[in-house]
């Protein structure tokens, strides 16, 4: 099972790593976003909760997210044209378990993601952002779950969809809303009263605050803080649901019609 | 080793599609160790049967047995007894070959020993040595189908399903997997169920299936199949292909089938045909471009049993194929 999963999810950062323009776009894309919109703002900024926060160093987890959001869109869409005419058909008739190959399909989806977002995390001590070694630890694991969230969350949506524009349309009306109202550009708490609720139902929104907080709060003050622990739990909640999701559809199989119709 | 009874498939329709049977309570039988080619027309369902056996489509009734195991209830003993070898490539073009041949051992459980031991037999009927550690997609298309084969060699599995797999090979290649296959099989006692257009593949299989519009039309050793056409036949071809049409079912009094051009007497002993010959050329000289006498190969048992001929698109077989609402 864990040689399994190994394995796929090996083949998901080895077919990356050949594709230098997706590990340069990867990359390069959020980096130029935060830099232009986070350098486009008053850097006079000042967020409830977070004051003296400039707008660059309040972006950056946004920027994160969306660095997250794309990884697992680009991994799950290879999903849609592998499952009736490529390389997973041979997988799926396979003796493994189906968990082993969603755990394998969205653990090398995932592991990409964090790998990605840690370099850019390197860009954090240039604006001034600088965690402890304890903070650094809680934003690591804060990467793995959102990661592991939103490579679930792309698996479950696009297995069983049958064309990739599909997929292209279901990402701009429902994945793309989700990061933008997550407090990836603007705060939660000023937000009016509609948006507002939108935001703290959204999944994206408590991903966000593993993120960011640990800038800002040692993890002692983190441990006391009753936001943070609700953000983990939704956090959890939101990958263990959409895990589960995404076995289901795997398990399931495309079943005939019943047979009325059919010639005597 | 795999046993159907009353299979049949519809699949869903959609708003502008409506359902369509594409395998109609169909029941077969293939004992452990057979070579089974299955055959018939484009559309006929063949692919469908396949992704049923694979475990990866639910038929809308009828039963499937697969080494002894009851496909939907137990399919994970059904599918370590299975290889499978998809229509449409299955391989990761991004990896080598090598890589993709160790995923797919990994994926059933095999070790890295058995891999390298394994290693020459998947691959010694192949052109992929020398080149195992290239990317499969800067290969040819039938080296890349070579892979495929390859793949599933490896695993050895009892049951092997190949879903048209010498697509794209050339006739050297073609023949050289067959020969392999044929090969392995006996050495192994392996169970294989192929389906091929190519009616030379069919020649060598123990029985060869013909599927049409879902159904199963016939079942049969090549030699039966054969028999059915006759031991010979005599082919003319005429100037005027209508009008010698009627003449030499009038004049020979039997039955006289039309392909394309060609004006055919099927059915007949060894040894009739040239007392034939010399009737058709004695009274119709004039009309007749050229005459022979054949032994019927597999391709002449599909069109006559299909009804289906080369030069006629639409024979009766695009009308059976149709489902009746
Ligand atoms: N996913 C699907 N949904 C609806 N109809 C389908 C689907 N797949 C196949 N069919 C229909 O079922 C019938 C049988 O198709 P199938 O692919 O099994 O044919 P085949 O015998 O493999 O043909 P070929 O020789 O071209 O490979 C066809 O009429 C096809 O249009
Ligand atoms: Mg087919």
């Amino acid at each position: 099972m864990i040689r399994i999963v190994g394995a796929l999810a090996g083949r998901e950062i080895i077919r990356f790593l050949r594709q230098p323009n997706r590990v340069a776009g990867s990359i390069g894309q959020p980096l130029l976003f935060w830099l232009f919109l986070g350098s486009g703002f008053s850097p006079t900024f000042d967020a409830p909760g977070l004051e003296g926060v400039t707008y660059m160093q309040y972006f950056l987890p946004g920027v994160l997210m969306m660095l997250m959001l794309f990884a697992s869109i680009f991994s799950s869409i290879t999903i849609i044209e592998d499952r009736d005419q490529g390389f997973l058909q041979g997988v799926l008739v396979a003796p493994v378990p189906r968990v082993a190959i969603v755990l394998g399909k969205v653990g090398g989806g995932a592991a990409l993601a964090v790998g990605q977002s840690l370099i850019l995390l390197v860009a954090a001590p240039f604006v001034g952002l600088v965690p402890g070694w304890g903070g650094l630890a809680l934003i690591l694991g804060a990467f793995v779950l959102s990661a592991l969230g939103f490579t679930t969350l792309g698996f479950a949506v696009a297995w069983g969809m049958r064309s990739t524009s599909g997929f292209h349309a279901v990402m701009m009306v429902f994945l793309m809303p989700l990061w933008l109202l997550s407090g990836a550009l603007f705060p939660v708490a000023t937000a009016p009263g509609w948006l507002y609720a939108l935001m703290i139902v959204n999944p994206v929104t408590h991903a966000l605050r593993l993120v960011r907080l640990p800038f800002h709060m040692t993890p002692g003050e983190l441990a006391a803080d009753p936001a943070y622990l609700a953000a983990l739990a939704v956090t959890a909640a939101w990958l263990a649901v959409c895990l589960g999701l995404s076995v289901w559809r795997v398990r399931r199989v495309e079943t005939g019609v019943a047979p009325h119709r059919a010639p005597a | 080793m795999i046993t159907l009874q009353g299979l049949t498939h519809v699949y869903p329709g959609h708003r502008k599609t409506p359902p369509h049977a594409a395998v109609r309570d169909l029941s077969l039988h293939v004992p452990a160790g057979e070579f089974c080619v299955l055959t018939g027309p484009n559309g006929s369902g063949k692919s469908t049967l396949f992704r049923i056996l694979c475990g990866t489509l639910t038929p809308s009734a009828g039963r499937v047995e697969i080494a002894g195991a009851d496909l939907f209830r137990q399919p994970d003993a059904a599918r370590r007894a299975l290889g499978v070898v998809f229509q449409s490539p299955a391989v990761d073009k991004q990896l080598s070959v090598r890589e993709n041949l160790r995923l797919h051992a990994t994926l059933y459980g095999l070790g890295r020993g058995t891999l390298a031991a394994r290693l020459g037999e998947a691959l010694e009927w192949s052109d992929l040595e020398g080149r195992l550690d290239q990317r499969v997609d800067t290969l040819s298309g039938g080296l890349a189908r070579q892979v495929e084969l390859a793949k599933c060699l490896l695993t050895r599995p009892r049951l092997l399903l190949l879903d048209e797999p010498t697509t794209g090979l050339d006739p050297a290649s073609r023949m050289r997997f067959l020969k392999a296959l044929h090969t392995l099989q006996r050495q192994r006692d392996m169970t294989v169920l192929m389906t091929s257009h190519i009616f030379a593949e069919a020649e060598a299989a123990d029985r060869v299936a013909v599927m049409m519009g879902g159904h199963l039309l016939a079942l049969d050793s090549p030699g039966a199949l054969r028999d059915r056409v006759g031991r010979e036949m005599l082919v003319v071809e005429a100037e005027a292909p209508d009008h010698l049409h009627a003449a030499l079912a009038e004049s020979l009094g039997r039955v006289v089938t039309r392909h394309g051009d060609e004006l055919r007497l099927e059915g007949l002993g060894r040894g009739d045909g040239l007392a034939l010959l010399e009737q058709v050329l004695a009274e119709h000289r004039d009309a007749v471009r050229s005459v022979a006498i054949r032994r019927p190969d597999l391709e002449d048992v599909f069109v006559h049993i299909t009804g289906r001929d080369p030069g006629d698109a639409a024979g009766p077989a695009a009308e059976a194929a149709e489902v009746p609402s």
